[in-house]
């Protein structure tokens, strides 16, 4: 047991953290959505009712969305970009997909490459992008939801307000949606810039995201 | 940069995302109900006050001067048919053929916080009946 958490501390950490920073989420959205409703002169609304509304609903989807909009990007951009000097990119002269030397794929995978690696075929072509097109898949989903928990937030506004709802369709050209989407993308490529920036002159001692502390500034791809 | 995990709660998070539309489906019977006894002219005034929601009370009250049941009866409060009920969370707008009203679902249920709505043109209705 002790063994199981040693070697897997990272996932079941971040794990836990999630499902914590998810829970305060939840009441310090309730709280806000009470502060709102009573001022409004209507009746608070309970935990329950809170995080299976359409409110809670928005707030966490707008956020996985960008998450995984971040991940998908960096993933395949990291193929092609490089930052000279950056722990977060390949070294210089590997830019593009790499042989299949390189990548130990078809004739070239060993003993220990997993299956679809040696496959060959489609299998190999699928397996050879499956990070990123798992990332970009996850990516639309989630913003689908956001879309539409954020259409049934939206209109549960309008028709506190005496409004008249609006159609998903609608709603997609609604500055509400583009404002929740345009807000977190603006958040996630400010963090991947700077890390990639960062990752060159400063140095995180054992981290993997950050290259040996005495490595030169212009040493690109090593990580330590 | 922080590899992230990817996890089954996104299909949790997804039915979340979604269950408000399939709650909502379910509420209509009961706001339909609300919005016709609610503009029923020969219903009991008092029981019909007890279909607003307290802050429209409230303020029908204070702007008239008088109790609900004796104002109810003199606002232009529509009776037609219904044409359309909505419901989004916590909040549904019926169109009646010659009305719009707007509720909240409480604790009692839905109780009405508008009527007697015109609409205007991308802005507000501007009703009658409505909570301050």
């Amino acid at each position: 047991m002790r063994r199981f958490l040693r070697e897997n501390g990272l996932s079941l950490t971040f794990g836990a953290l999630f499902l914590l920073t998810l829970a305060g989420q939840a009441f310090a959205g309730r709280a806000q959505v009470n502060d709102e409703r009573l001022a409004d002169g209507l009746e608070p609304v309970s935990l329950l009712a809170f995080v299976t509304s359409s409110t809670f609903g928005v707030d966490v989807m707008e956020n996985w969305q960008s998450e995984y909009l971040q991940f998908f990007l960096y993933v395949f951009a990291t193929v092609w970009l490089v930052q000279r000097g950056s722990a977060e990119s390949k070294e210089l002269h590997q830019v593009g997909t790499e042989s299949d030397e390189e990548q130990r794929v078809g004739e070239h995978a060993r003993p220990d490459s997993p299956a679809w690696a040696r496959a060959g075929g489609w299998r190999t072509t699928v397996f050879s992008r499956s990070l990123g097109l798992v990332m970009g898949t996850l990516f639309l989903l989630t913003w689908a939801a956001s879309s539409v928990a954020g259409w049934a937030a939206f209109n549960a506004g309008q028709l506190r307000d005496h409004e008249d709802p609006v159609s998903w369709a609608d709603y997609l050209g609604e500055a509400d949606f583009w404002n929740r989407t345009l807000q977190n993308w603006q958040s996630e490529m400010l963090a991947v810039g700077s890390m990639a920036i960062f990752a060159v002159y400063l140095r995180q001692r054992g981290s993997p995201e950050s290259k040996p502390v005495g490595a030169a500034h212009d040493d690109t791809g090593e990580t330590g | 940069m922080a590899r992230m995990r990817v996890g089954p709660v996104l299909v949790t998070g997804l039915v979340v995302a979604l269950l408000g539309a399939g709650c909502a489906s379910s509420e209509l019977p009961g706001v339909e109900r609300v919005a016709t006894l609610f503009a029923d002219p020969d219903g009991d005034p008092a029981e019909r006050c007890d279909l607003l929601a307290p802050a429209t009370e409230a303020a029908l009250t204070t702007d008239e001067g008088v109790p609900c049941p004796e104002a109810l009866p003199g606002l232009p409060i529509g009776a037609g048919a219904v044409r359309s009920v909505a419901v989004w969370d916590r909040e549904a707008q019926v169109q009646l053929t010659d009305d719009t009203l707007f509720l909240t679902r409480t604790d009692r249920g839905w109780r009405v916080t508008a009527a007697a709505c015109t609409a205007r043109p991308d802005r507000p209705y501007v009703c009658a009946l409505e909570g301050s």
